[in-house]
């Protein structure tokens, strides 16, 4: 199951977000929060430490590429999704894991 | 193929519930990253160019298939704010999932970096989350794609 969670800055998504994310990881369910954003706060929102998140490392570029099919252009993994979790997410309350991208979204994906 | 948050919510099993805070701007939403993304929260507050942005991220995530698209309003401090928000979804057929009223909890709770749910579980606001989170729930397991195993 794959929310995302969009709207202008200052809307209020992040507080929204993280606030769904505990609450679903509450009712049993396996979490992964995903911060998308390039000035991330979510893990603040979701209730970690500044040491904590300070020790974070995002995911990095690299773990994509972009290939090209004729006129489409699609971002492809080069790591199994597994071990990209297991190396950048970290947990945090509720069991939350969190994982904080680097600039997916300027990868020229189209 | 697929985007990498498709990829890493598709790689799992089908417990897993991911949810991603999407960059601000939808100018920077690649198709890529919200491809294979189930529901969609939009989230806005009740004035035009908020509610503009959401005008424009819902068509794409119709054009994408995402199945599940929804505008939360947020802040909301009155019934004319509500109305704002009803009339402009009615008017482009935007589906409201949730009506988030202003609380005075999530400033605080900013303030303190907390997060609001520690800083206070009863606060409104949580309440009307815990109906965005029914109706997350709700999508599961009925979409009939076969994508969820």
């Amino acid at each position: 199951m794959k929310v995302a969670v969009a709207g202008k800055g200052g809307s209020g998504k992040t507080t929204i977000s993280a606030t769904l994310s505990r609450l679903l990881a509450r009712r049993g369910h396996k979490v992964t929060a995903i911060d998308g954003d390039p000035n991330p706060n979510l893990g603040v929102a979701l209730g970690m430490s500044q040491d904590h998140l300070r020790d974070l490392t995002r995911v990095p570029k690299e773990i994509m590429e972009v290939k090209e099919e004729g006129e489409r252009r699609t971002l492809v993994l080069t790591r199994p999704v597994e071990e990209i979790e297991a190396e950048y997410g970290t947990e945090g309350p509720d069991g939350v894991r969190l994982m904080v991208m680097t600039g997916v979204d300027h990868a020229g994906a189209g | 193929m697929r985007g990498l948050l498709g990829e890493l919510a598709t790689g799992t099993n089908g417990e897993t519930v991911t949810v991603t805070d999407m960059e601000a701007s939808i100018e920077h939403m690649s198709r890529a990253t919200v491809r294979h993304v189930d529901a969609m929260l939009m989230v806005t507050e009740p004035y035009f160019r908020s509610l503009e942005t959401v005008g424009r991220i819902a068509p794409l995530a119709r054009e994408l298939g995402i199945e599940h698209v929804w505008a939360v309003a947020n802040k909301v401090r009155s019934a004319r704010d509500e109305e704002i928000i009803r009339s402009y979804c009615a008017e482009h057929g935007i589906e409201l999932g949730a009506v988030v009223p202003w609380d005075e909890a999530i400033q605080e709770a900013d303030r303190e970096g907390q997060a609001l749910m520690d800083f206070n579980r009863d606060a409104p606001a949580v309440a009307v989350i815990e109906g965005i989170a029914d109706l997350v729930e709700g999508t599961a397991g009925n979409s009939g794609r076969g994508e969820h195993g």
